[in-house]
This record gives structure tokens, sequence and C-alpha cells, in this order.
């Protein structure tokens, strides 16, 4: 009762002390005075300034020290070399009416080129040298002569200048004469050496791979044909660019900085609620509506702005996705404009806010993560709400999507936006008028 | 100092503690963590091959994929489902088996393996399901036309600990900072913001007092929780008794953190920066858990590896106490410096 009374009296005293049309202030001029204060405000809340910097230059740091490479290659160790199994068996194999031509190609045969199909051999001189890289105590290096095994490495000695480190963690030693065992179907053991780390179905491939070599030294055909390599790939072919840990990592940080500004922003307008601020512009001709709009500028700008510098930052503009990435980052902002004034309509502490902020954050940020996962995210995660804009961020800057292809998730983040923005509005107002 | 003042401030904050968001966070977020990261995140970083298969006719390739290990193996009734899923990179692989497909193989028909892959599967897994397809198709064959090769298997080295365990210290971390450092620190400045600390130091009661029950709840809250995060995890390991020990000197060093924070925090704001800016400090030594292949010396430099590492080698690897009685008494000593340090700065509180 004595609140309405005393709202109704500061409402009429407002409209005695200012009536429309004797000052000239504008509406422009109005919210453009809170915004210049906010700012301030803002730029005074070290606290805020600081975790903003800190988290610009950690996730920075962060993107730049993720591999940008994806090992995707099969690596294993062969012994004895190639041209040395045919040597040993080549008197059984012409016996056997082997080609000669096609001898004479194994024979020659690169091993080492196999990396585009994923599959890269490294061939060692004998089964003793391969069991002692596997085990680690020899290490090989890739280097522009071929693969060069060395001993010891201990303070960096011996190790080849511009040299690569090749990770051969699993090794198939064949008996000398195994090509002629083989074709004459004779028994022979084939010795697979495997680090213990080694994923069990890639032990069990490298069985299955030297049984199937077996077959075909004797001369059997495969026992099932196989379609052409297009028509077996299904989506883009991504052989050799393959998306890394680096870029999956871009969406994260987008979100991660919006909810940092979020936090700013809530902060600032519980800091109006419970010092009342917003009582005292109320008795000056600003309006409610003025302060909403206010907020909403200078939340999205806010949030807008911390958005485009670590896009910028992490290198996620292109020439063809700016304008789409642009309109992603400013849906984003706006969202987390209207959750920023929920949690700041809460009035509470610094604490407080935090933990409230945190309860909203959680569940927002499951998306981010789920980008981490291959394939599909499940139902439940395509409801929570920052998931239209994670996904649009993902498509636009990990996979290259155009406007055509994200007309749907653009769609579904606007009724997001709609829903979260227009609760954030009717809850700070009522808020407001409440005070 | 008298115990019996600390004792009764303790009480009181123990009493109010549920109250407070800091303590609740302590409480719950051990649980949360461990939901999230071995729920949901522990197959992130590895994770099995996902074959999908459409069989209409009882394929025995079908039970060949279906045992063999890291294959993750998803029936499906459609083709076009088993396209789609592929193409979506929710499977890295799909096969279709025709009804007549294993009597077409034993009649030396060579039928179409209808494999597809996924275009975001990498090489190596791509070689991993065809290379094992067409090994299963060969075991469809008669047993006469095996050839009699043998392979046999040497492995050395340790086999890898699974994602899962060695995220443990990730959430313990999160369990002794928020636990050890966020409450006894928050509820200093708490005291402070609302004068009640100043109501305080006009009774009988001192400083130093003040800070021993503040650290003696860090301390309290902590230990628990870290044991409670250490149960979750199924980690508490064959000594139960030792990796209390541990715990205790973990917790120990976690308030002195805290406490120090406080005492130099004059606000909650400025409190959370600051341990939000320390926070990197102490978070580096976990890493080298999750990547143990990373040098180890590196980790050496952070205050936490102190009390990290023994509560991995305790709890987690099982070792008896004794092998890690050097960084005990590492962190035993970073803990009497803090402590000192939060003594001598106390006065300006």
């Amino acid at each position: 009762m004595n609140r309405q009374f005393s709202r109704n009296v500061s409402t009429k005293k407002q409209k005695k002390q200012f009536p429309r049309g004797s000052l000239r202030v504008t509406s422009g001029s109005l919210i453009t005075a809170i915004i210049k204060k906010d700012l301030k405000s803002y730029c005074r809340n070290k606290v805020f300034i600081f975790l903003t910097v800190l988290s610009l230059v950690f996730f920075v740091l962060i993107f730049w020290l993720m591999p940008d490479k994806v090992e995707e290659s099969l690596i294993i160790g062969f012994s004895p070399p190639l041209a040395v199994l045919v040597d040993e068996s080549r008197a059984a194999l012409d016996e056997l009416s082997y080609d000669r031509e096609e001898l004479a190609e194994l024979y020659a045969a690169d091993l080492s080129q196999g990396e585009e199909d994923g599959l890269v051999i490294v061939e060692l001189e004998d089964e003793e040298q391969l069991g002692r890289v596997v085990e680690g105590r020899d290490e090989v290096y890739h280097t522009a002569a071929g693969y060069v095994v060395i001993g010891n490495t201990v303070g960096g000695r011996d190790i080849p200048a511009g040299g690569r480190k090749v990770n051969v963690s699993i090794g198939i030693a064949f008996p000398e004469k195994f090509f002629a065992a083989a074709a004459r179907g004779e028994a022979a053991t084939v010795t697979l050496y495997t680090r213990a780390d080694v994923p069990l179905e890639i032990q069990k491939a490298m069985e299955s791979l030297v049984r199937e070599m077996t077959y075909q030294i004797a001369g059997y055909e495969l026992p099932v044909e196989f379609a052409d390599e297009e028509t077996i790939i299904l989506g883009r072919d991504r052989l050799g660019q393959q998306v890394t840990m680096r870029e999956r990592m871009r969406p994260m940080f987008a979100f991660f900085m919006l909810f940092m500004e979020t936090l700013s922003l809530a902060a600032l307008i519980s800091t109006e609620v419970l010092q009342r601020t917003i009582t005292a512009l109320l008795v000056t001709p600003v309006r409610v509506s003025h302060f909403l709009a206010a907020k909403t500028i200078f939340g999205t700008i806010l949030a807008f702005s911390q958005g485009l510098i670590i896009m910028i930052l992490v290198g996620a503009f292109t020439p063809e996705n700016w304008l789409l990435l642009l309109t992603t980052i400013f849906i984003g902002s706006l969202m987390f404009t209207g959750l920023a004034m929920i949690i700041g309509a809460a009035g509470k502490d610094f604490m407080g806010q935090l933990m409230t902020g945190m309860l909203f954050m959680i569940p927002l940020m499951i998306p981010a993560f789920a980008v981490f996962f291959p394939g599909t995210a499940a139902t439940w995660v395509q409801l929570i709400p920052s998931y239209p804009v994670i996904d649009l961020l993902a498509g636009v800057t990990i996979y290259g999507v155009g406007w055509s292809d994200s007309f749907g998730a653009l769609s579904y983040a606007l009724v997001w936006v709609a829903v979260l923005y227009g609760a954030g509005l009717l809850i700070l107002k009522r808020k407001v008028e409440s005070l | 100092m008298n115990m019996g003042r600390v004792m009764r401030m303790l009480r009181k904050d123990l009493w109010l503690g549920p109250r407070k968001t800091f303590f609740l966070f302590a409480v719950t977020m051990p649980v949360v963590l461990t939901l999230i990261f071995q729920v949901a995140f522990g197959t992130l970083f590895a994770p099995s091959l996902r074959l999908g298969i459409v069989d209409y006719g009882e394929s025995a390739l079908t039970s060949g994929f279906l045992e063999t290990a890291g294959i993750q193996v998803t029936m499906l009734n459609e083709a076009e489902e088993l396209k789609n899923k592929v193409e979506q990179n929710d499977l890295d692989a799909g096969l279709i088996l025709d009804a007549g497909f294993d009597a077409a193989v034993n009649a030396g028909e060579r039928p179409l393996l209808e494999m597809y892959i996924g275009g975001e599967s990498l090489a190596a897994n791509r070689i991993v399901f065809i290379i094992t397809g067409v090994d299963l198709v060969r075991g469809l064959a008669a047993a006469e036309s095996m050839l009699p090769v043998e392979v046999e298997i040497i492995t050395s080295g340790e086999e890898g600990l699974p994602i899962a365990v060695r995220l443990i210290p990730l959430i313990m971390f999160y369990a002794l900072v928020i636990a050890g450092v966020f409450v006894p620190g928050s509820g200093l400045v708490e005291e402070k913001e609302n004068s009640t600390l100043t109501a305080l130091l006009v009774t009988p009661v001192n400083r130093s007092e003040v800070l021993a029950a503040k650290w003696m709840l860090g301390f309290i809250l902590c230990t628990v929780m870290a044991a409670a995060t250490l149960f979750l995890n199924q980690a508490f390991g064959p000594r139960p008794l030792e990796v209390m020990l541990v715990i205790a000197v973990a917790a120990a060093l976690n308030s002195a953190i805290g406490l120090l924070a406080g005492i130099f925090s004059r606000t909650s704001a400025s409190f959370f920066a600051l341990v939000k800016g320390a926070g990197f400090f102490l978070f580096v030594p976990v890493i080298f858990y999750i990547f143990p292949e990373w040098p180890r010396w590196i980790a050496m430099i952070f205050p936490l590896y102190w009390i990290i590492e023994p509560i991995w080698q305790v709890s987690i690897m099982g070792e008896p106490l004794r092998t890690v009685w050097f960084e005990l008494t590492i962190a035993t000593a970073i803990t009497a410096a803090l402590l000192l340090a939060a003594l001598l700065t106390g006065r300006r509180i």
C-alpha cells in the first residue's frame, strides 16, 4: 500500500518537475547518458576488467597452444625390410613361377610413402631393432632422407637436424623366408610387437593384416568385392584435413567470453537494484523503458565486442564467413543480455550473484562441450537455449557452413532469443517497478 | 590462544555454513564434477570405434564384429538410417549385410561387402574397419582353406591408465580448492564486509583465534570433501588410513592458501578475482596427470603438485605412504610457511 502510494507520489512529482516537452531531452540522449554511466561503472570495476583481460589472454594462449594437427595415420614398424624379404624368398618364388615384374616392383617398393592413405610403414633392420623401437629404447626420426633409428638421444645428442620423431608403438617381425613359406602354404610364425597401451582393435587389425598378407602371397584373391572409394565414403571426406582440437575450441571460447560479460552486466544491474540507484534515476525524466533500452544496448555491445575480439584473436573470420559470424555473435550477445537481466534482477551480492549465474550457466555450457563429441548432439542437448548459438558458431568457424545451411539454426536461435530476452525484460521491469 | 573460543567460532561457522553460497558449492561440486567428467566426458578422450550394422540374414559376420574388442556395434533396421548416421558422423562406419551374404562367401562368389565409411573417420580407423572386415569374412570360409600362419604377440610397457582414472586429480583439485581455499577465505572476507569481524574483535577473541577457526573450518570441510570425492570415484585404494593422512596434509595446505587469500582481500569480488587469477597457477600440476607423457619436473614447480602427487600415488596407484614421504615433507613445509605468513599478516584483517 505504502509502496504503491510512494510510487504514485513519485510519478506525480516527476511529471510536475519534468512535464513532457518542457525539457530538451530526447529518449536517445537519456539512453546515451545511462549507457555512458554504465560504461564508467564497468571500467571502474577492477575485478571484471581484470577477469575480462585474464580470460581473453588465457583463452588466446590456450588456443594457440592446442595441437593444430590430427595424427590420423597408423604407424607400423616392419622387419626385415621388404627388399630383404623378397631377396630371401626369391628362389622359392621363382620356382613357383611368380611374375618377375611384380617381384621387381615389390623389391623396389617404397613403403614409407603411404602416409596419404593413413598407413605409415617404418622399415627396420631386424627383429631386435624392431623390439627396441617398440619398447621405446630406440627412437625413430623422419628426415628428408627417410627414417633414421637412433639409440642414444640423452641430452638431445645425435638427433638429426630437422628430424621429426615418429612414435612406433606396434610392429610386425616376419621370418626372413616368410614369402616363400606363405607361397608354399607352409606354416610360419610372425611376431607382433606392441606396446600395452595400443588399443585392442589396432592390435587385432594387425593380426588380421598379417593373415591377409599371407593369403595374398599365397595367391588367394579377396573373398569380397568393395565398391569404389567415392561410393563408400559418406559425407565430406576429411582425410588429411580432419578438424583439429584447436578448431573445435573456437566456438567454446566465444561462448565463455559471452558468459563472462553476462556476469559483468548482471553485476552492474544487481548493484543498481541493491543500492536502489534506479529509483533515483526514475525521479529524472528517465522512464523504465529508457533504463531497459540502455541496459539492452550496453549489454549487447559489451558482449558483442568481447565475442568479436576473441574471434579475431583466434583467427575465426574469413572473407566468406564474416557476416554470418558477426550475426551469430550478435544473436548470442542479445541472448546473454537477456540472461544477465534475469540474473541481475535477483539483486544479490557478489557471491549470491555468482551462484545464481552458475545455476543458469552450467546447463547452458553443456552444448559448448558437446561440440567435442563426434556426431549429432542428443535431443535433450538440442533443447538447451544455447545450443543453436553454439551450433551456429561451430558450423561457421569449423565446417564453413553458409547462410542457406544456417537458416534453421538461425531461426531456432532467434526463437530462444525472443524467449530469454523477453523474460529478461519482463523480470527486470517488474523488479524496477517494485523498488 | 584459547582453544575453547576457537572451537566456539568453528561450531558457529559449521552451523551457519550450509546457508552460505560457497559452502553449498563445496559440498555439491565434487558430485557434479564426478558426474560430468566420469559419466558424460569419460568416453571423450578414449572413444571406441562406432560401427552400425544392418543385417538382413543373421550373418556370422555380425557376431564376429560384436565380439571384436574396441569396436562398438549398433544394430539398425534400415539401410537409409544407417547411411544417414554415417554421413552425420553419428557412426564411424556402417555395414549392410544381405540375406545370402554368408552363403555367397562360402560359394566363392565374392559378394559385395557393402561397407560405408564416414568422411570424418580417421585414416587409421578406416584401415581397421576394412582389414577387420576382410579377416572376419575369411573366417566364414571353410576351415580347410585357412592358411597355417600364426601370430605371436609380444607386449611391452604398461597398459595406459583409463582416462576416467586420469581425470580423478582434476576432480580432486576442485574439491580441494573449493572446500579448502574458497570456504575459509570467503568466510573471512564476508565477516569483514558485514563488519561482524569488528564486532568479534571487541570481545576477548583475538585475531589469531579467528584465523585458527577459519583455517580449521577449511581443513575439516576439505578433508571430508576430498575423501568423499575419492569414495565417489572408487579410488580410495587399499590403504584407507594412509589415504586419510595424505588428504589431511592436502587439506591443511589448501586451507592455509585460502586463509592468506582471505586476509589480503577486502571484498568478495577482489577475493574471487585473486583466487581466479591464481587459479591457473594452482591448476597446472593437474594437467600432467591427464597427459602423463609431459615432463614431470615442470609440475614440481607448482605448490599443489606436492599434495596431488601423494594422493595420486597412495590412493589411486595403491603405493604405501613411505614412497611419498619426500612430497609430504615439502607439502608440510609449504603449509607451515603459509600459516606463518598468515599469522604475521593477520593484522591486516
